[in-house]
C-alpha cells in the first residue's frame, strides 16, 4: 500500500511546487511521481500483504489493476503538455495534485477488503473528477457539466452507501472476509431480503460510475462538457477501477448470489450495449461519439462479469490495458486538432474537424487510425482480443444471444468508427503541421505501438493475468 | 540459442533500418546497411552448421497464441534440412545483395530496393526455420509478399504491376489449398507442429492424410510454379534481375520442395499424391522445357528453364528421391542464380537491352561474364562433371526405377533443356553484335561488385557435385547420410549404375547431341532467330507460350469477370445493397430517436435512473413482495 501514501505525499509536494515550478516542469515531475509509484506497486508483486487495519489487501490481480489505472494516469499527464500556455486561467500544479489524489482513490477501490474502504476511493475519486470536470472555468458547458456530474453522481454514491448499510445490516460485517464467513454459516432462508435489494443497490451505485445504461445519461454531457484531456482521464481511469470494484462485489463477495442479481444485469448489460452503440451512430461531434463508445464498452465488459468464470479478472484486465490505450490516444489525437480548430471552424470536436489530418500529419492520423480501429476490435490490435477473450467467456458459460447482440453491435461499433478514419484519411481539409511535443510524441507512440504488439502477441500479458 | 534468434532478426533489423531511413540514406550506407545482415546471418549459420551435433533441436520463442485446446507456438527447429537451406539462402542471398549493390546503383528506390530483399531474407528464413505449418505459412505468405513488391518494383509501368499481381493472385490459389491442409492439420491431429504431428502419423494416427498431403501440394504449386499454376514465374520477370536469381530461381521458387521433403512422412503415407506430385513435375518439366526452345527473351528462357527445373525437382519427390531433389534444389540453386546474374551483367552492358536477337558477339566485351555464363550452361545442361549432370543424372536414375516411362521422357525434357540453353549461350556471345551503334559504344564488363558474385557462383556450379558425389565414381554421398536421419528408411538405397547401361548413356547423350546440334545451327551457320512476324507454325504456338495465358483468361479470367458483373449487377445491387441500406438507415434512425433522449435535462435524467432502480428492486424483491 505504499503507493497510496506515496501519491497523497506527492500530491501535496505537487501543490507546494506550483509556487515556484514551470508548467512544463511540472508535468515531468508528476510523471517521475506516477512512475515512482507504479515501481512501489510492482515491488509487491506476488505477495499477499493486508494494510491499514486488514481493511485493504494487495496482490497480484490488484496490483495489475493499479498498474493499469496508474499508466492510464502516465498516459494522461504526459498528453497534458502543462495545460497549455495560459497562465490566468489554468493551474497545473492543482489539476496534477488533483489527479494524483484521484489516483490514490482509484488505487483504494482495486485494492480494497473493507465497504468503507471501497465508499472512500470512490468519493475520493468522484469528488476530484467533480472538480476537474468544471476546471474550465469560464466556459458554460464545462460548469453545467460539473454541477450535472455533481448532482447525479450524489445519488449514485447515495445509493451505494444504501446498499452498503443494508449489507450491513443483515451480515452484521463491513469486511468482505466477514460477510462471506457470516453469509456462508447462515441458511439461505434465513437472511433477509434486504440483502438482496442492499446488492442490488450497490450495483447500481457501481454501474452508476462505469456508465451503463440506465445510468448513462450523465456520461455524454459530462464527457462532452470537460476539458477533453480530463475526459481522457475519467474514461480510462475512472471506468478501470469500476470495473476492478465491481468484479470484486459482484463475482467475488457476492458472487454465490448471482442468480439474484444475474438477471438484473443481463438487461443492464444488453440495454448498455444497444444504448451506447446506437445512440454513437448518428453523433456528428467525435467526442460525443467517444462518449457512447465508453458506455458502449462498458456493456462488453459486463459480458464477462455476467459469465463469471476463471477467466473473467484476466479478461477484465486485457480489455481495460486495450481499452485505455486506445481510448487515451484516440482523445489526445482528438485534443491536440480541436485546440488547432478552435478559432478556425465552429465545431472543432465534429468529425469535420479532422478532414485531410494525414495529409500533413501522418503519424497523429496513423495513431488515430490505429487506437479507432482497436477501439472497434478489428484484428491485429488489442481491442480484437478484448472482445475475443470476453465472447470465449460468454461462449464458455453458453450465453450465446447476448453475444449474438454484442457483435451485431459490434458491426454497428465499425460505422461509426470508422467515420473517424475516413473523416482523417479520405475528407479532403486543411489542416496544417500540428506541433506536439516530445512527451506527447513518445506517449502517443508507445500506447500505439502497444495496442500493436498486445493485437499481435496476446499471450504475453495475458500469462501475466 | 542466441545466435539462432540473430539469423532471422539480423535481416529484420535491416529491413527496418533501410525501410524507416529511406530516402534520407546515401545509396552506399543503404548498400552497406542491407548487404551485412545475409552475410552475418551466413556466418552464424555456418558457425551452427559446423557444430551440428546430429541431434534436432527446438528453439522455442513465444507463445503465439493459446485460446481454449488451441495453442500454436512459435519455435525454430534447426536440424540437417534447415541448416542446408539456411546455408543457401544466406550464403546466394549475400552473393546478390552484393551483386546488387552494383546493379541497382543508378536507381532511385536503391534503399527500398534492399529494404525489400532484407524482408524477403528474414521471411525466408523464417520459412525454414519454423517448427511448424504455422510458422512456415506466415514464412510463406511473407516472401510471397515480397514477391509482389520487387516485381513491381518499378511500379512506373503498368504491365509490371501487373504482372505483380497475377504473381500474388496465383499465388494465392496455391496458399487457400496450402492453409485448407494446415486446418486439416489441426482438426486431425490438434497441432501443426512438425514433430507432434509427424509423431502421430508414424504411430497411426490420423485419417485423411492423403486429402491434407493433397492440399498442402495445391500450396508447392502455386509457390514453385508448378502446372497449372506455373504462368506467373515467367511474368514474374518483370522484377529487376537480382530478384529474379535470388526469389525466382535460388530460393522461394523451391519453397514448395522444402516443404515437400519436410513433409516427407505425411508424403510417403499417401502413395497416390506422390504419383499426382511426380506426373506434375513431368508434365511441367516437359511444357516448361518446350516453351524455352523459341523464346527471344533471355530473362524468359532463364525462366522457363526455372519452371522447367522445379518440375524435375518435384519428379524427383514422386519417386522419393528426396535426397536427389533435395541435391537439384541445391545445385539449380548456384548455377540458376548464376545464369540469372549473368543475364543481368549482359542486360546492364546492352543499356536494358533483353531481346537476344539484338546481342550477338559479347564474349569480347564481357568476358568474366561470357566464361561463367558457359560454365553455368554447362552445369544446366547436364554435361559431366559439372553440378548439374549429378544432381539431374541422380534424379533420371531414380526416375529410372521408379516408372521407366516417366524416365524416357525426362530425358527428352533433358535434351530440350540443353538445346535452349546453349541456343540461349551462343546467340548471346557470339556470332556478330546486332545492337543499335549507340549499345556497341557503351559495352562493357561490368563492376566488380558484379563479376564476384558471378565468379563465386560459377565455381560452385562446377564443383557442387561433390556435396553428393555419388559412391560408384567414389564420392562419399555426403548429402545423402546427411539427410538420412529426417527422411524414411530406406528411402535412400544406393543405386547401381553401369557405365555402360542405358540408364547412363542416355542422360549423356540428351546433353551431348542437342549441344553440338545447337552450336551447329546457331553457332557454326550462324543463324538468328527470326524476328517476331517472321515466325510461324508450331513455332509461332510455341513462341506464344501454346497460349496457355490466353486459355486461362478464357477460361477462367473471363467466366469469372461475367459472374462477378452478374452478383455485382443483380445481387449486389439489387438484393445486398437493398438489406445492407436499410439496416444502415434502421440503425440511423433508431439513433436518431435514441438521440433524443439525452435531453440534457437533469430531472428526466434522475427520473428515469430512479424508475429503473424501482423496476429492478421490485423485480428482485418479488418473491417477497407478492
Amino acid at each position: 500500500m505504499t503507493p497510496v501514501i506515496a501519491l497523497s505525499l506527492f500530491g501535496i509536494i505537487n501543490l507546494f511546487l506550483g509556487f515556484t515550478f514551470k508548467r512544463q516542469s511540472l508535468q515531468v515531475v508528476t510523471l517521475l511521481f506516477i512512475i515512482c509509484s507504479m515501481a512501489l506497486t510492482a515491488m509487491d508483486w506476488n505477495h499477499e500483504y493486508l494494510w491499514f487495519g486488514d481493511m485493504m489487501k494487495t496482490n497480484n490481480l490488484s496490483i495489475n489493476f493499479s498498474l493499469i489505472i496508474q499508466l492510464a494516469g502516465l498516459l494522461v499527464v504526459a498528453f497534458s503538455n502543462g495545460f497549455g500556455k495560459d497562465e490566468v486561467y489554468t493551474q497545473p500544479a492543482e489539476y496534477y495534485a488533483i489527479l494524483l489524489f484521484s489516483l490514490v482513490g482509484a488505487l483504494l477501490m482495486v485494492s480494497f477488503q473493507n465497504l468503507i474502504m471501497l465508499f472512500v476511493g470512490l468519493e475520493i475519486l468522484s469528488v476530484a473528477m467533480y472538480v476537474l470536470t468544471g476546471s474550465d472555468k469560464r466556459n458554460l458547458r464545462s460548469n453545467e457539466a460539473a454541477l450535472k456530474y455533481f448532482l447525479m453522481g450524489s445519488f449514485a454514491t447515495g445509493f451505494l452507501l444504501f446498499g452498503i448499510a443494508l449489507v450491513y445490516g443483515s451480515t452484521r460485517s463491513l469486511y468482505i472476509s466477514g460477510i462471506l464467513y457470516n453469509l456462508s454459516h447462515t441458511a439461505p432462508e434465513s437472511l433477509p431480503s434486504f440483502l438482496y435489494a442492499g446488492i442490488i443497490l450497490m450495483g447500481i451505485g457501481l454501474l452508476f460510475k462505469i456508465s451503463a445504461a440506465p445510468f448513462h445519461f450523465w456520461t455524454p454531457d459530462v464527457y462532452e462538457g470537460a476539458p477533453t484531456i480530463f475526459t481522457m482521464f475519467m474514461s480510462t481511469v475512472v471506468k478501470t477501477a469500476g470495473f476492478a470494484a465491481i468484479y470484486h462485489i459482484l463475482d467475488v463477495t457476492f458472487g454465490g448470489f448471482q442468480k439474484n442479481w444475474i438477471i438484473t444485469v443481463y438487461f443492464i448489460t444488453i440495454i448498455t450495449l444497444i444504448l451506447g452503440n446506437i445512440s454513437a451512430a448518428y453523433q456528428q461531434s467525435a467526442k460525443r461519439m467517444l462518449a457512447f463508445s465508453s458506455i458502449s464498452h462498458a456493456g462488453y465488459m459486463l459480458l464477462t462479469v455476467c459469465a463469471n468464470q476463471p477467466s473473467t479478472s484476466s479478461n477484465i484486465l486485457y480489455y481495460s490495458l486495450a481499452y485505455t490505450l486506445a481510448t487515451a490516444v484516440s482523445f489526445a489525437v482528438l485534443m491536440v486538432v480541436a485546440e488547432y480548430q478552435t478559432g478556425r471552424t465552429e465545431k472543432p470536436e465534429n468529425f469535420d474537424a479532422l478532414n485531410g489530418l494525414a495529409k500533413n500529419n501522418p503519424s497523429l492520423a496513423f495513431a488515430f487510425t490505429v487506437a479507432l480501429l482497436s477501439l472497434a476490435g478489428i484484428p491485429l490490435t488489442a481491442g480484437f482480443w478484448g472482445k475475443f477473450f470476453v465472447f470465449t467467456d460468454m461462449f464458455n458459460k453458453n450465453l450465446t444471444y447476448p453475444i449474438i447482440i454484442a457483435v451485431l453491435m459490434s458491426a454497428v461499433g465499425i460505422y461509426y468508427y470508422f467515420k473517424g478514419i475516413i473523416s482523417v484519411y479520405f475528407n479532403s481539409g486543411e489542416i496544417e503541421k500540428i506541433e506536439t511535443s516530445f512527451l506527447f510524441k513518445i506517449a502517443l507512440w508507445s500506447a500505439c505501438i502497444g495496442t500493436l504488439v498486445l493485437g499481435i502477441y496476446p499471450t504475453l500479458l495475458k500469462s501475466i493475468f | 540459442m542466441s545466435s539462432i534468434l540473430f539469423i532471422p532478426l539480423l535481416p529484420l533489423i535491416g529491413f527496418l533500418i533501410n525501410g524507416l531511413s529511406f530516402p534520407k540514406l546515401s545509396n552506399p550506407v543503404a548498400g552497406i546497411i542491407g548487404t551485412i545482415p545475409p552475410l552475418a546471418a551466413f556466418a552464424l549459420s555456418l558457425q551452427l552448421f559446423l557444430q551440428f551435433d546430429g541431434n534436432t533441436q527446438i528453439v522455442p520463442l513465444l507463445d503465439w497464441i493459446s485460446v481454449g485446446e488451441l495453442s500454436i507456438p512459435i519455435a525454430f527447429q534447426i536440424d540437417q534440412l534447415s541448416l542446408l537451406m539456411l546455408l543457401i539462402i544466406t550464403g546466394v542471398g549475400t552473393l546478390i545483395h552484393v551483386y546488387s549493390s552494383a546493379y541497382m546503383s543508378h536507381d532511385e528506390g536503391f534503399g527500398k530496393f534492399f529494404a525489400f530483399l532484407n524482408l524477403f531474407v528474414f521471411f525466408m528464413l523464417l520459412l525454414v526455420m519454423g517448427s511448424g505449418f504455422v510458422t512456415l505459412f506466415i514464412g510463406w505468405e511473407g516472401v510471397g509478399l515480397c514477391s509482389y513488391l520487387l516485381i513491381g518494383f518499378w511500379n512506373k509501368k503498368n504491365s509490371y504491376g501487373d504482372a505483380a499481381r497475377k504473381a500474388f493472385i496465383m499465388n494465392r490459389i496455391g496458399d487457400l489449398g496450402f492453409l485448407i491442409g494446415i486446418f486439416l492439420l489441426f482438426q486431425e491431429f490438434g497441432t501443426a507442429t512438425y514433430q507432434e504431428v509427424f509423431e502421430a502419423i508414424k504411430a497411426g494416427n490420423g485419417s485423411n492424410l492423403g486429402l491434407i498431403a493433397f492440399c498442402l501440394f495445391i500450396g508447392a504449386m502455386g509457390k514453385s510454379a508448378q502446372i497449372p499454376l506455373f504462368t506467373w514465374l515467367p511474368d514474374a520477370m518483370a522484377g529487376p534481375t537480382p530478384v529474379s536469381a535470388l526469389i525466382h530461381a535460388a530460393t522461394m521458387v523451391t519453397a514448395g520442395i522444402y516443404m515437400v521433403i519436410r513433409a516427407n512422412v505425411l508424403f510417403e503415407m499417401s502413395p497416390e499424391v506422390l504419383h499426382f506430385v511426380g506426373w506434375i513435375g513431368l508434365a511441367t518439366a516437359l511444357l516448361g522445357a518446350a516453351i524455352g526452345l523459341f523464346q527471344n527473351d533471355i530473362k524468359k528462357v532463364l525462366a522457363y528453364s526455372t519452371v522447367s527445373q522445379l518440375g524435375y525437382m518435384f519428379m524427383g519427390l514422386g519417386a522419393s528421391a528426396y535426397t536427389a531433389s533435395f541435391f537439384h534444389v541445391m545445385t539449380h540453386a548456384f548455377f540458376k542464380a548464376l545464369l540469372f546474374l549473368g543475364a543481368g551483367s549482359v542486360i546492364h552492358a546492352m543499356s536494358d537491352e533483353q531481346d537476344i536477337r539484338k546481342m550477338g558477339g559479347l564474349k569480347s566485351q564481357l568476358p568474366i561474364t561470357y566464361i561463367t555464363f558457359l560454365l553455368g550452361t554447362i552445369a544446366i545442361a547436364g554435361i559431366p562433371p559439372f553440378a548439374g549432370f549429378f544432381s539431374k543424372d541422380e534424379i533420371l536414375a531414380h526416375l529410372y526405377h521408379h516408372d521407366i516411362v516417366m524416365w524416357a521422357l525426362a530425358i527428352v525434357g533433358s535434351a530440350l533443356t540443353s538445346f535452349y540453353m546453349f541456343r540461349v549461350f551462343i546467340v548471346t556471345f557470339h556470332g556478330d553484335f546486332r545492337g543499335t551503334q549507340h549499345q556497341a559504344d557503351h559495352l562493357h564488363e561490368s563492376p566488380i561488385a558484379m563479376t564476384l558474385p558471378l565468379i563465386v557462383l560459377a565455381v560452385l556450379s562446377v564443383i557442387g557435385g561433390i556435396i553428393n558425389l555419388p559412391a560408384f565414381v567414389g564420392g562419399n554421398e555426403f548429402l545423402a547420410h546427411w539427410l538420412n536421419p529426417i527422411l524414411p528408411e530406406g528411402s535412400h538405397e544406393a543405386l547401381e549404375v553401369h557405365f555402360a547401361s542405358l540408364e547412363f548413356l542416355a542422360p549423356l547423350a540428351a546433353a551431348f547431341i542437342p549441344a553440338i546440334f545447337a552450336i551447329q545451327l546457331y553457332g557454326s551457320k550462324k543463324a538468328v532467330p527470326a524476328a517476331d512476324a517472321e515466325i510461324s507454325g508450331i513455332q509461332k504456338i510455341i513462341y506464344d507460350k501454346f497460349y496457355i495465358d490466353e486459355a486461362y483468361n478464357f477460361l477462367f479470367v473471363k467466366p469469372i469477370q461475367f459472374l462477378s458483373q452478374f452478383f455485382y449487377s443483380f445481387i449486389d445491387f439489387l438484393i445486398i445493397d437493398l438489406l445492407v441500406e436499410s439496416t444502415g438507415k434502421f440503425v440511423k434512425s433508431s439513433s436518431n430517436e435514441l438521440r433524443k433522449l439525452q435531453s440534457g435535462n437533469i430531472g428526466f435524467y434522475i427520473f428515469m435512473m430512479v424508475a429503473a432502480i424501482a423496476i429492478i428492486l421490485a423485480w428482485t424483491l418479488k418473491s417477497w413482495i407478492f
